[in-house]
């Protein structure tokens, strides 16, 4: 019997091709534990076509100069931002390329305790032997300090704040005590251990960490995407990527994808390419959102619709993502149909398409 | 693309491409200098400059400086000039190569055409240009850098030149420095449409390079080398010569200034050349190690300069020292031999910000970036001349005894009422703050305007000469040649502003700017503005906005005589118009909607106060008229506290019956509205109008004791909340006075009133600690 695919392989094992070539062709020198050079990592992350190698990471190179050199640093990296700017790929991208895994992840949550951070036990082990280094169960922090690899954090503003700081003799002894296992008994991290925690701006920010912990990080903000042209690039490249193991095709989706990226763009950023303000939605405007729905449409086009994509797919699906959050998003998305777009609608078929769908939907 | 030659041994001549203000080329330059040893230095730049060239290498003038031309415009402009810059910083190559010609007494001269042609007056788009270094946009936009930028991980288009060219300050091989930079510029001439080039006047100017360069091939013999924007380079190595173009007499002239680092920002000011120029001030200082210790410099330079101006959190010994670390790495992974001006920024936003940053930037950041672009002002020989405005306002500075030899700050003391030479100075001063030439900051005397300190006799202000005043006054050099000619300019301006703003408050601004013009002794040139006051006092619908005009009028009419305000006629006009705006507008007040409702009894205080004014001063406005105005309005409904400050203005007009106030008081307190702080709606007006009326009439103390007395318990706390409330207004020594009249109908004696709190000293120490505490976590928290 073959072994079922994973459905979402982690970055090592997706980019494992590029990885080896990378570290075949690296002659420049690493820092102690780290699998490629600072110059491979980044090479890795934005892409080198020369060498047949793909861009992971788009619309922010020095953040990643940043974020590499961060990591060789005795600071941790704290990547924080709006949710879905890619902190997570990021995150997982950099620690598969530096220490070849990015498997060690704690997930932030409010049930995460300070065993998740340093270690547990083994309790069956534990009554029959007494505290030894068999019954102990390491956290992923405390695998990532034996072996000199990257451990991952997410979303560690969701955890609370006395939890997080359990991080904070980690991060700048590079050493946990084990006092159970006897008055010496310290794990000390090797060269290549570091953090890389992520936190959403959404849900708790950064503003109730300790300032003691926020020492030990070096801060980088991740933005969305600005450039609307570069923004439907990526989300026509998602979609193909999407849409491509399905073996699916659909036509016409490169004028609407240019109206949901502008769409996105007005809400995100509460002013329109004209000019006029708006009011935010709550909701989250990223680019993932945008590829989720232009996924949806897409879908909607090939198996209810005759496969051309339309604006009015999108109109259909966009509700869905704008409606989440609060019942004033209704509202405001009207107030955009009915003033931005409608004004748009005279201009061009594929805006008037999304109007025309948009006015018959029911908001809130 | 084929290198540029540097060298044409057959001609002697050497043609050395560089950017403007490049340390990397200033750098490179003098070593190309002392190793060609060169018989003449020629520099891209007007050649109507060359009678300024002697200043710019006096030993006392000190970078950065500028060369301004004022040009002579026709009739019927906005303005008689048009001035356009040629900045020069200590590390501008054009800078360098002259002094290196000075100290080696060989001849130099400026080879481009001259600042009053056509092709340096006017920018591609026909407007007039303000800078003569060319336009250099084209180092950061256009596909060539763009796509270079890509291909060496730059962000942009300074990054790429930091990378190629900065990046090789210390390296000795300027020749190889030089072909590159060539080369790098005639990659992005190729890029350029070859129309731009005629348009702009790019091939008229290297005509004109060419056409010197020959002439002083001719009378100078030994190597000569000619220091143009790379961008020319190759052209001006090409043979055809035509004739040297020269300056028009009579067409303009050009003086050496002092210019500053700000004005130097290619982002921000008029010149071409690299942003952040402090940044580069400082590479250029470091040259000889190499930029070695640039970073680590900069670093603590930036964190002693946040502990200096205080606001900013500043970073500790660690983060410091992992930001020299961060930029050290990421100017090796980015392939630089020592920390960029981006490695040394992005290092800095990494390690000191503990937070999100969001787009719109933060404090540190913004901060940051005014730090490295620098503040220095540079200096010019006492025998540089000077356009005809600053020797005007000079002069008469120094008549009305002011020093102005050097930049040191200094207190003077004006006598303005006995003295009329010290009066004439307090105008100067103010004449000078109205043009915004930061001569000089009032810091005590007499303010006619706002009523206070009327009591002093003297005048202080705090004098300095600095070179921001002559910068200013080159600006203005363009409209006029006399303080007074600039006045009017600047008021002419700021009034044309004025008219085109909204209305609202808009004429308390142009009551501001016309008293302002008085006290700089223009009143009569500005008389025009108070036909514009008028305008907006006839159309104001606010009360509130026309009282407030109305009392600065009246205040500027008391203080006529010092003001200088010869006429008085227009003033009283237009204080007679806002009079009859106020009277026509106060019955509105009945109708006024719920929210509005302190602001109108703020309306009614403030006229009050005005109505006082107008008494003392013997302001033209007919205080009868005001009592029908007020009895109409009293006619009305009005809401509690409306009618408390409607019947409080009526007795102390003489119209009202305290035993009326009184009544109506008793019934407002008793009464059922569901909410009690509405019960004191009615005293609040009334204190809000006259608060003296609490002791002064007694039927008021007799209500609310009537109320309070009848009370139960639960009714009394329900309403002692806004009670307190209601006599917040009053001031402590108000309070002891309302204390005693309570006291004395309660059968109480006065002095039974205070209590002696003994607190120690330790509790008194422990508190201040809390204080002191509390203060921490509120600055902490951003809480003020």
């Amino acid at each position: 019997m073959s072994e079922a695919q994973p459905i979402r392989p982690r970055a090592e094992q997706r980019y494992a091709t590029e990885l080896s070539m990378l570290a075949a062709n690296d002659h420049f020198p690493r820092p102690g534990g780290w699998r490629l050079s600072p110059r491979a990592v980044r090479r890795f992350l934005l892409g080198d076509p020369k060498s047949g190698i793909s861009r992971k990471f788009y619309g922010d190179d020095p953040l990643v100069d940043r974020a590499v050199v961060s990591l060789m640093s005795q600071q941790g990296l704290m990547l924080v931002g709006e949710p879905g700017t890619a902190k997570s790929l990021l995150s997982e991208l950099l620690s598969a390329a530096i220490c070849g895994t990015s498997a060690l992840v704690v997930q932030g949550s409010a049930g995460t305790t300070e065993d998740h951070i340093r270690y547990g036990w083994n309790y069956a082990l534990l009554l029959a032997e007494g505290p030894s280094e068999r019954a102990l169960v390491p956290s992923p922090v405390l695998n990532a300090m034996r072996s000199g690899r990257v451990v991952r954090f997410e979303e560690i503003t969701r955890c609370p704040p006395e939890v997080q700081d359990a991080l904070i003799s980690i991060l700048s002894e590079k050493a946990l005590a084990l006092p159970e296992l006897g008055p010496d008994a310290v794990a000390s991290a090797v060269p290549g251990f570091n953090v890389i925690a992520t936190a959403n701006l959404r849900d708790r920010g950064v503003h109730e960490m300790s300032s003691a912990l926020k020492r030990r990080f070096n801060f980088e903000t991740v933005h969305p995407i600005a450039d609307p042209e570069f923004e439907r690039e990526l989300v026509l490249r998602q979609l193909a990527e999407r849409l491509g193991p399905a073996g699916v095709t659909v036509s016409g989706e490169r004028d609407v994808a240019e109206v949901l990226v502008r769409i996105f763009q007005d809400l995100r950023t509460g002013r329109t390419a004209e000019g006029a303000s708006l009011n935010r939605p709550d909701a989250v405007m990223s680019t993932a959102e945008a590829v989720n729905v232009l996924h949806a449409a897409a879908l909607e086009a090939v198996y209810l619709d005759d496969g051309k994509l339309s604006a009015a797919h999108v109109a259909r699906q966009i509700q869905g993502v704008v409606l989440k959050d609060s019942p004033e998003d209704s509202k405001r998305l009207r107030a955009y149909v009915d003033h931005i777009v409608k004004e748009r609608a005279g201009r061009s078929v594929v805006w008037k398409d999304f109007y025309q769908a948009a006015r018959s939907l029911k908001f809130g | 693309m084929e290198n540029v030659p540097l060298h044409d041994a057959a001609r002697g001549l050497w043609v050395v491409p560089i950017r403007h203000h490049s340390p990397a080329c200033a750098a490179q330059l003098e070593r190309l200098i002392a190793a060609v040893k060169p018989a003449g230095i020629l520099v891209e730049g007007p050649c109507d400059f060359d009678p300024l060239i002697e200043q710019l290498c006096d030993p006392r003038t000190r970078a950065p400086v500028a060369i301004v031309s004022l040009r002579e415009l026709a009739g019927g402009q906005a303005t008689r000039r048009a001035a356009s810059y040629f900045p020069f910083c200590e590390h501008s190559p054009e800078l360098v190569a002259l002094q290196a010609a000075a100290v080696r007494g060989v001849p130099a001269r400026f080879i481009d055409l001259p600042s009053t042609s056509r092709e340096m007056m006017f920018d591609e788009a026909g407007k007039p240009a303000r800078s003569l270094l060319g336009d250099e946009r084209s180092f950061d936009v256009g596909d060539y850098v763009a796509a270079l930028a890509r291909e060496l991980g730059c962000r942009d288009g300074n990054e790429v030149w930091d990378t190629l060219f900065e990046a090789r300050i210390a390296d000795d091989r300027w020749q190889g420095f030089f072909t590159d930079v060539g080369r790098y510029c005639a990659c992005i001439r190729a890029a350029t449409e070859p129309a731009r080039l005629e348009q702009d006047g790019t091939l008229a100017r290297e005509a004109q390079m060419r056409a010197i360069l020959a002439e002083v091939r001719g009378s100078v013999s030994g190597p000569i080398i000619a220091v143009v924007g790379g961008f020319h380079a190759a052209a001006v190595f090409e043979p055809t010569v035509s004739k040297a173009a020269g300056a028009k007499v009579g067409a303009g002239r050009p003086y050496l200034m002092r210019y500053g680092m700000r004005q130097l920002d290619a982002l921000s000011g008029y010149g071409a050349g690299l942003p952040l120029p402090g940044f580069y001030d400082r590479l250029w200082r470091t040259r000889a190690d190499g930029g070695k210790d640039l970073a680590l410099t900069l670093i603590t330079g930036f964190a002693e300069h946040l502990r200096s101006i205080g606001g900013i959190e500043a970073p500790s010994f660690p983060v410091i020292a992992n930001a020299v670390e961060q930029a050290q790495r990421l100017a090796a992974l980015r392939g630089r031999p020592f920390p960029a001006r981006d490695d040394i920024v992005d290092a800095i936003r990494s390690s000191f910000i503990k937070d999100e940053i969001p787009v719109e930037q933060i404090p540190l950041l913004n901060e940051l970036r005014s730090w490295l672009i620098g503040t220095a002002i540079g200096d010019v020989p006492p025998s540089a001349g000077s356009p005809p405005l600053v020797e005007a306002v000079r002069t008469q500075a120094l008549s009305l005894g002011f020093t102005v030899a050097d930049g040191e700050r200094r207190n003077r003391e004006l006598d303005i009422y006995r003295k009329p030479r010290h009066r004439e100075a307090s105008r100067f001063c103010h004449a000078m703050a109205l043009i915004d030439a930061q001569f000089g900051q009032r810091t005590a005397g007499p303010d006619f305007r706002n009523d206070v300190s009327l009591d002093r006799l003297l005048e202080v202000w705090s004098i300095c000469w600095s070179p921001l005043v002559e910068v200013r006054l080159i600006e203005l050099s363009e409209a006029a040649d006399t303080l007074a000619e600039a006045l009017a300019f600047l008021v002419a301006q700021k009034l044309a502003a004025l008219s085109e703003q909204g209305k609202g408050r808009s004429a308390l601004a142009a009551i501001d700017l016309f008293s302002a013009a008085c006290r700089a002794g223009v009143g009569s040139a500005a008389s025009s503005i108070l036909a514009l006051v008028e305008t907006q006092i006839i159309e104001d619908p606010q009360l509130v906005s026309v009282v407030a005009a109305l009392t600065d009028l009246v205040l500027l009419r008391r203080g006529r005589d010092i003001l200088g305000i010869a006429e008085v006629g227009p003033i009283d006009h237009l204080i007679g118009a806002a009079w009859r705006r106020v009277l026509l507008l106060l019955p509105g007040l009945a109708e006024c909607g719920e929210e509005q409702i302190r602001e109108s009894v703020s309306a009614l205080a403030d006229l009050r106060g005005l109505i006082e004014l107008a008494r003392s001063s013997e302001a033209p406005m007919e205080i009868n008229l005001f009592d029908e105005a007020l009895a109409r309005l009293r006619g009305e409904p009005l809401t509690p506290m409306l009618a408390g400050a409607v019947t409080a203005f009526a007795l102390i007009d003489g119209q009202g019956d305290a035993v009326v106030l009184g009544e109506r008081l008793r019934g407002e307190l008793a009464s059922g509205y569901v909410d009690p702080g509405r019960r004191l709606a009615f005293l609040s007006g009334v204190i809000a109008i006259a608060r003296e009326l609490l002791w002064t009439v007694p039927e008021i103390i007799a209500a609310l004791h009537d109320v309070v007395a009848r009370a139960d318990e639960t009714a009394f706390y329900t309403l002692v909340p806004h009670l307190r409330l209601a006599l917040m207004p009053l001031d402590p020594r108000e309070v002891d006075r309302l204390a005693e009249e309570v006291a004395t109908r309660v059968g109480g004696r006065p002095d039974q009133l205070a209590t002696h709190i003994e607190i120690s000293e330790s509790e008194l120490a422990n508190n201040l600690r809390l204080d002191r505490q509390l203060a921490d976590v509120m600055a902490r928290d951003g809480v003020t």
